[in-house]
């Protein structure tokens, strides 16, 4: 049973470096999720400035 | 008009839903609900903890109703951490970043609000209600009863649809490393609480403990710790608007995580009867773990690199950071844990208890507190008060730091006496500081945490916001990879891996079915096995009175302090007996092996201490141990320790019978008197049978056994020294004679009220040293006197000097003539030789049936008054009737001059 888990456990941990440095493909792939975070991120804050923005139009056109 | 499941895979929604330009809808009411009663079930817990940890120092503390005992208290506390506080901080959090990540919003509302008032209204305000009424189950991190169980189960299905279901609809290129540890947290969680749960009520014992050690390990490390994680790897980029430092190890570390953590489990019983190849396959798993975890700092902390600036000012982000730090630092500790050098020596001390409040204060609780932090400022009309913010991170750092190292350094303090031979109580006086220092400790951490809450609502409102937070949305990184994004589309568009969502849903479920086999189902069926082939075809149950006692114990948290799990170890089996077998667990539904030891273990306890000493005991502990902190249960008598309720009955009944299986099996072919001092190897497991065959079977230091080999200690002769040895046994004497023999010797203590036969009054008779020996070392069978042989030799020997000290004669000496003397003896060998011997050496052909057994008056000399009351009005609780009707005042004083007559002179004992 150790042996089994010891096994399985490095052939995981040596294939996947393996499959990344054989792979460029696969490098940018794995990589892409932590963009297209910050992509989303970007979309939701500037949302949210647009909202400020036309909150602040209608304060000051209520002022006016 | 569309059904369920095209609503849930999206078919019915609008074309705005997934149109790129649109953003889907957060939930921010039931953002600011979640987080609210996240920080409501916080205070209320640290309150919990902070009374349950005072109780340590003040036993009597909010003793004496049962809704407030330590044990209740303590199930409430862990449960409200648990589910309470991380549970609403983390669904908040869900609430949050699930639109994001998975560009869908949650599939309904009315959902959300479904499941917040099930995790809160029938989950977490129930459960504490029906523990404090006496309705748990003692099993760690499922404290709470079935029938809420039965609720988390139900939140957990529903999160699948609230939160996974978006994943699912959106069919994403790819998968944010938050969204798979969320995704695979919940289904894993899913499966695994009810197993946790359930399982231990229907397999028994060491097969039970088998599933229980899978969720203890895997309520940390599969529900706490994926969701945590999720909110580092969402906070850190998101606050420094710089991609995390590499995906591709964030995933090596996810699946490390979901392989290895659920295989931990069992280092929680290393060195019990769970098959060995189960408990090295754990210590491996762990060792891996903190392999993992090293790589999953590691990457963290490189996503923090040259935004140093940024951590320091931005608060939430700080949280965050301190959070991955303290990760780092208990899994690795945890992992050390693990390795059997280690795990003998730490295992069941306040060390450990030091460690899951570092991961559940600093890991856990930190990263949720960033997180919460980091979407409050996001939240529309929502800001915190920086100042408070910042203060609440110290007190919170301060306090922790401090409680940590307070509860390690009394764990290790705890640790070496267990493994001397020191009383067991001795411990418990040893660390007595440093428990008051945790709970001072306490005070710090909940003024954190309430500044924490009281910064979010004193924080100032949208329109007077920072808008730094928004304004920096630059990103070098989102223009870098967008250059790159063609190779990346082309990769995810295919095949199969484009369906992370499906993955990582299937992670969970794989991982759960692959611990479940190998930690569960195979060393199940090998104990399953070991029972057939070994336990006694005539192993007795438990009575019906018995029964329901263990659950008496079970819901007042007996199990917390006691274990029931004595382990292959010498310093287990000298202080408590042989180690448990499996085949003495299979009766025990649920198992109540434990994980941790205030008092000591009890799964020998049968024939070890009289009813009356038990009752006593737990009407007030210290009426028999003065510096006990066990709680007082007064709810389980009527009046005083003599006269329990049918509860009270029921709980000494299933005490009494702990480890009757064992003894009256004749599994234990080895006798008492040749392994009193048993050699078993430090390292010995159950499968070598020099560590079954050689201990006793009951515990040599608590029960000892008679032994006539008894050490005779003699008082210093020069009297400088002899008066040392009395101010020491003076200090003994009070510290662990006094509350039965009371303050003076008089046999007056406290406890002396409900005990029979009562403790002996030492001013009243002249001991031998081999008697006083004697007692000291064997104890007083039939009587509530224990063995004291694991005092060191210079101890017993001033105990001795002291009791020798007591004697006070209050009568002349007379010398009686040999008329009086003959007649004495007539009298005593037509009357008292069947007990006591024609010589008065308490060797009567009937002594050996009796317990306590008969005076021996060669090695006791009771002063006159003692003797005429003795034979005036017997001995309650012993066979020495009264004699008064049947001899005359006379004879009674005659027989008063025999027995002391009879007495050996110290010097000529002395000789021997």
């Amino acid at each position: 049973m150790i042996n089994l888990i010891v096994i399985a456990i490095s052939a995981v941990m040596f294939a996947l470096p393996l499959v990344r440095w054989r792979w460029p493909a696969f490098r940018v792939w794995m990589e892409a999720p932590k963009y297209t975070m910050l992509r989303q991120e970007r979309r939701f804050d500037e949302q949210v400035a647009e909202r400020r923005v036309s909150s602040n139009l209608l304060v000051e056109g209520g002022h006016a | 008009m569309t059904t369920f499941a095209q609503h849930v895979m999206g078919q019915d929604e609008g074309p705005n839903a997934r149109s790129s330009g649109a953003l889907p809808s957060i939930e921010y009411d039931l953002i600011r609900a979640h987080i609210l009663a996240s920080l409501v079930t916080l205070v209320i817990s640290v309150l919990f903890g902070i009374t349950v940890a005072t109780k340590f120092t003040f036993p009597e503390f909010l003793g004496g109703h049962a809704w407030l005992t330590w044990g209740r208290l303590r199930y409430n506390h862990t449960e409200g951490i648990f589910f309470g506080w991380l549970g609403n901080a983390f669904l908040a959090f869900f609430y949050y970043v699930v639109p994001r990540l998975a560009d869908r919003p949650v599939l309904s509302r009315k959902l959300g609000w479904f499941l917040f008032w099930i995790w809160n209204f029938a989950v977490v305000l129930p459960g504490w209600v029906l523990v404090a009424a006496g309705f748990s189950q003692p099993l760690e991190w499922a404290e709470f009863p079935l029938v809420v169980a039965a609720f988390v189960v139900l939140a957990f299905i529903l999160m699948v649809f609230e939160f996974v279901v978006p994943f699912l609809r959106a069919r994403l290129p790819d998968l944010y490393v938050s969204a798979w540890y969320i995704i695979g947290g919940i289904i894993f969680t899913m499966l695994a609480y009810p197993v946790g749960n359930l399982v231990p009520e229907l397999v028994p014992g060491a097969r039970g403990a088998a599933f229980s050690g899978l969720w203890i390990h895997d309520a940390v490390g599969l529900y706490v710790t994926p969701f945590a994680l999720a909110i580092a790897y969402y906070v850190i980029p998101a606050t420094t608007r710089r991609a995390i430092f590499s995906h591709f190890l964030s995933m090596v570390g996810f699946w490390l995580l979901f392989f290895v953590y659920p295989l931990n489990g069992t280092h929680h019983y290393v060195y019990s009867a769970i098959p060995m190849a189960a408990q090295k396959g754990a210590i491996v798993a762990s060792a891996y773990l903190g392999m993992d975890v090293i790589l999953v700092v590691t990457n963290l902390l490189l996503s923090l690199r040259g935004s140093s600036g940024t951590a320091s000012k931005d608060i939430p982000l700080r949280f965050v950071w301190f959070g991955v730090v303290a990760y780092l630092l208990v899994s690795l500790q945890g992992s050390v844990q693990a390795l059997m050098p280690v795990n003998r020596f730490i295992h069941f001390t306040d060390w450990v208890i030091g460690h899951s409040h570092l991961a559940m204060i600093g890991f856990a609780s930190f990263i949720a507190l960033g997180g919460i932090a980091h979407l409050w400022q996001r939240i529309p009309g929502t800001r915190y008060n920086e100042r408070m913010m910042n203060w609440s991170f110290w007190f919170l750092a301060v306090g922790l730091t401090l409680m940590v190292a307070d509860l390690t350094i009394a764990g290790l303090v705890e640790a070496q006496l267990w493994q001397s031979s020191a009383p067991w109580i001795d411990s418990v006086r040893a660390v007595g500081s440093y428990w008051l220092v945790r709970t001072l400790s306490g005070v710090p951490i909940l003024a954190g945490f309430v500044l924490f809450w009281t910064s979010l609502i004193t924080g100032p409102g949208f329109s007077e916001a920072s808008t730094s937070a928004t304004s920096r949305v630059t990103s070098e990184n989102v223009v870098a990879f967008e250059s790159v994004s063609p190779a990346s589309d082309e990769l995810s568009s295919a095949g199969w891996l484009s369906h992370a969502h499906v993955i990582a849903f299937g992670a969970g479920v794989g991982f759960f079915a692959l611990s479940f086999l190998v930690l569960a189902i195979v060393p199940g069926k090998e104990l399953e096995d070991e029972i057939k082939q070994v336990a006694p075809v005539t192993m007795p149950t438990l009575t019906a009175s018995e029964q329901r006692g263990r659950v008496i114990y079970g819901r007042e948290g007996c199990a917390y302090c006691h274990t029931q799990q004595i382990r292959s170890l010498a310093a287990d089996v000298r202080r408590f007996g042989t180690p448990i077998e499996p085949w003495e667990t299979k009766y025990d539904y649920p198992q109540l092996w434990g994980t941790r030891r205030i008092g000591p273990d009890l799964s020998r306890e049968f024939n070890l201490r009289p009813h009356d000493w038990q009752l006593t005991h737990l009407y007030d502990p210290r009426l028999v141990v003065r510096d006990s902190v066990m709680p007082p249960y007064p709810w389980l008598f009527d009046v005083g320790p003599g006269q329990p309720t049918q509860e009270g009955l029921d709980v000494l009944a299933y005490i009494q019978s702990l480890g009757r299986a064992r003894q009256l099996s004749g599994f234990d072919r080895q006798t008492l008197a040749s392994s009193v001092l048993p050699e078993t190897p430090e390292m010995a497991m159950t499968s070598e049978p020099s560590a079954r065959a050689t201990p006793p079977g009951v515990p040599i230091a608590i029960m000892g056994g008679y032994s006539r080999s008894a050490p005779v200690m003699h008082p210093a002769s020069d009297p400088d020294d002899l008066q040392g040895e009395v101010s020491r046994g003076a200090k003994l004497f009070a510290a662990n004679c006094a509350s039965c023999h009371g303050s003076a010797g008089r046999g007056d203590g406290k406890a002396s009220a409900s005990l029979l036969p009562k403790p002996a009054n030492l001013t009243a008779a002249l001991f031998s040293d081999e008697r006083l020996s004697s007692v000291l070392w064997n104890g007083v069978a039939g009587s509530s006197m224990p063995p004291w042989r694991q005092l060191a030799a210079e101890d017993l020997r001033a105990l001795v000097a002291y009791v020798h000290s007591l004697h006070a004669p209050t009568a002349a000496p007379s010398t009686p003539d040999a008329k009086t003397l003959n007649d004495g003896q007539s009298l005593f060998v037509a009357n008292c030789a069947s007990c006591h011997g024609g010589g008065g050496a308490g060797n009567g052909p009937a002594a050996g049936a009796l317990a306590p057994p008969p005076t021996n008056f060669t090695l006791k000399k009771p002063t006159q008054e003692r003797a005429r009351d003795v034979l005036e009005n017997g001995v309650p609780g012993t066979a020495m009737p009264p004699w008064r009707n049947q001899l005359s005042a006379d004879q009674r004083r005659t027989l008063v001059e025999f027995v002391r007559s009879l007495y050996v002179p110290p010097q000529e004992n002395s000789g021997q």
